[in-house]
């Protein structure tokens, strides 16, 4: 299996990582999860309870369906880590590996479920028994092997001052950096991703929206820092601080204003097996067919209709594949095992058909990642129209903790186009405040 | 079997939300803790959203009064050494690269 496009020229150089010790070509510098699937590998690792199947979701480090073990290292999110000469890797949570896992079993003995507050309780000894199994198989991965890997360096904090922190290189984050760096302030933004652009990217035409506001942003002095999370606002640490991991240390940032453009989370739809391999967000898939020129197949279904929909199927049919859109209502189950093979979904006479099909791609309403800015004191509230707990902001990106300023799709989902202008209109006025407040004693 | 699934890390089934809310609970925070969504490697990123508008539904409740289970930190996976090194911010202590 090789679901690449090649017509775009070299893809860099192959090579071939093992997983479960078996080789699989792949190529420098893509992400392993999308490396994997791209060479035909479906199953990434085993669900913990059910042991069913589990593969990327998200594509973008949230999701938790992609860990595996790698290089002895054991649950690491394969989507957030670059292929390279000598990875090897393993699948999580099954035996012998994730594509035949005997423990899947579980999944049929349980068909409704496993009550885990009532399990085997009638007996006494039954439960003993049950204890003890149950203790081998919880937790999740296997400890690196011990002299396996080399003694960890133990890297020094460090600590940064800026004037703005922007929380997200997306459309929003980068629109709000662009504005403080622009009227001359030192402005930082942190991004967990392995390259900046966040929503852009999944979206037709975005990739070059990205790289228009990256190189306004390097042009007004600003700083990007990749693969970067914001890990929680500390109010105990000298007044506060914004604890950041970067891949080699820990960063202890303060700033005037803390801009957080999170942006919002793929969420999946509630549909029977929904949770199969290949069936993934419409984000995910926006990313391997733009950013990777990855395809699953001839036969692509949306599930769930608006304009990102509309956008990713143009998209895809582009590039030569059936795609079948279908609104959430419709949709009854997903059908396949390790991997999707048919979605089936109610026709507009009423009847349950069934579309086969490589993948299924979930457009939900993205919930707003609005964690970091609560952690910082900023309210949100839960409402379906915007996807989740929204965080809560003026006309400004005010929210109701001081210094704290939120813009883009973590106040509510509206896609990148929306996002960068209330972005930059935010990042605007936060500048402004910022020198006033400089120029007023 | 066929499940449809509202937390992947910790396979919690929508068939276990209703459980839950048969039993009692209306809190997402006590929710979280008897089905276990949210406890997960995600730590509710791609579930919390979700388990809090189903249970909007199943109880009629007013969304808005519906609050998220506590934050807690680090919000992403991070390796627990970074922890472990000197925050004293001068970069030559304990760096041993």
């Amino acid at each position: 299996v090789d679901r690449r496009i090649y017509r775009d020229g070299d893809r860099g150089e192959a090579i071939t990582v093992d997983v479960d010790d078996k080789p699989h070509r792949v190529f420098v510098g893509e992400p392993l999860a999308v490396g994997l699937y791209a060479s035909g590998v479906e199953v990434l690792g085993r669900s913990i309870k059910y042991h069913r199947p589990r593969s990327f979701f998200c594509l973008r480090g949230h999701c938790g369906g992609c860990l595996m073990r790698v290089n002895g290292l054991p649950n690491v999110r394969a989507c957030q880590i670059a292929c390279v000469e000598g990875m090897t890797a393993e699948s999580q949570n099954a035996f012998p590996s994730g594509e035949y896992d005997l423990l899947g079993a579980v999944d049929w003995f349980f068909p409704r479920g496993m009550d885990h507050h009532r399990l085997m309780a009638g007996s006494k000894l039954l439960h003993g028994a049950m204890q003890k199994v149950v203790r081998k198989l919880s937790g999740l991965g296997k400890l690196p092997d011990p002299g396996g890997t080399p003694a960890p360096m133990i890297p020094a904090g460090a600590a940064e001052v800026v004037d703005v922190v922007v929380i997200g290189a997306g459309p929003a984050g980068l629109a709000a950096a662009v504005a403080t760096a622009q009227a001359g302030l030192t402005t930082l933004v942190v991004d967990e991703q392995l390259e900046p652009g966040g929503s852009w990217l999944s979206w037709p035409g975005g990739a070059a929206a990205a790289t228009a506001q990256i190189d306004a942003l390097m042009a007004a002095g600003g700083t990007i820092w990749s693969q970067s999370s914001a890990l929680s606002w500390f109010p105990e640490d000298d007044g506060g601080v914004l604890a950041v991991a970067t891949p080699d240390r820990l960063v202890r940032i303060t700033a005037q204003r803390y801009i957080y453009a999170t942006g919002a989370y793929d969420v999946n739809l509630a549909f029977e097996d929904n949770d199969r391999p290949g069936v993934m967000s419409a984000r995910a898939l926006g990313l391997l067919a733009l950013r990777d020129g990855v395809i699953p197949g001839p036969r692509v279904a949306i599930v769930g209709l608006g304009e990102y929909t509309t956008a990713l199927a143009g998209a895809l049919g582009e590039r030569g594949v059936e795609v079948l859109t279908v609104d959430a209502e419709r949709v009854r189950r997903a059908r396949g095992g390790k991997s999707v093979d048919a979605l089936d979904y109610v026709d507009a006479a009423g009847k349950v058909v069934s579309f086969n099909c490589d993948a299924v791609a979930v457009a939900g309403l993205p919930a707003p990642a609005s964690e970091a800015a609560r952690t910082h004191g900023a309210r949100v509230v839960l409402d379906p129209a915007e996807g989740g707990f929204a965080v809560i902001v003026d006309g400004d990106g005010h929210t109701s903790a001081p210094q704290v300023v939120a813009c883009g799709d973590v106040t509510g989902y509206q896609g990148p186009h929306a996002a960068a202008e209330e972005g930059a209109h935010v990042g605007a006025t936060a500048a402004a405040e910022i020198v006033a407040e400089r120029t007023t004693p | 079997m066929s499940k449809i699934m509202l937390c992947r890390c910790e396979d919690v089934t929508l068939a276990d939300l209703a459980h839950a809310v048969e039993e009692g609970y209306r809190d997402l925070e006590e929710i979280k803790r008897y089905t276990g969504f949210g406890t997960g490697p995600c730590q509710g990123k791609e579930c919390l959203a979700t388990v809090a508008l189903a249970l909007a539904q199943v109880t009629k409740d007013d969304p808005a009064n519906i609050a998220p289970f506590t934050t807690r930190p680090p919000l992403t996976p991070t390796p627990i050494k970074l922890f472990a090194g000197d925050l004293s911010g001068d970069d030559s202590a304990g760096d041993d690269e």
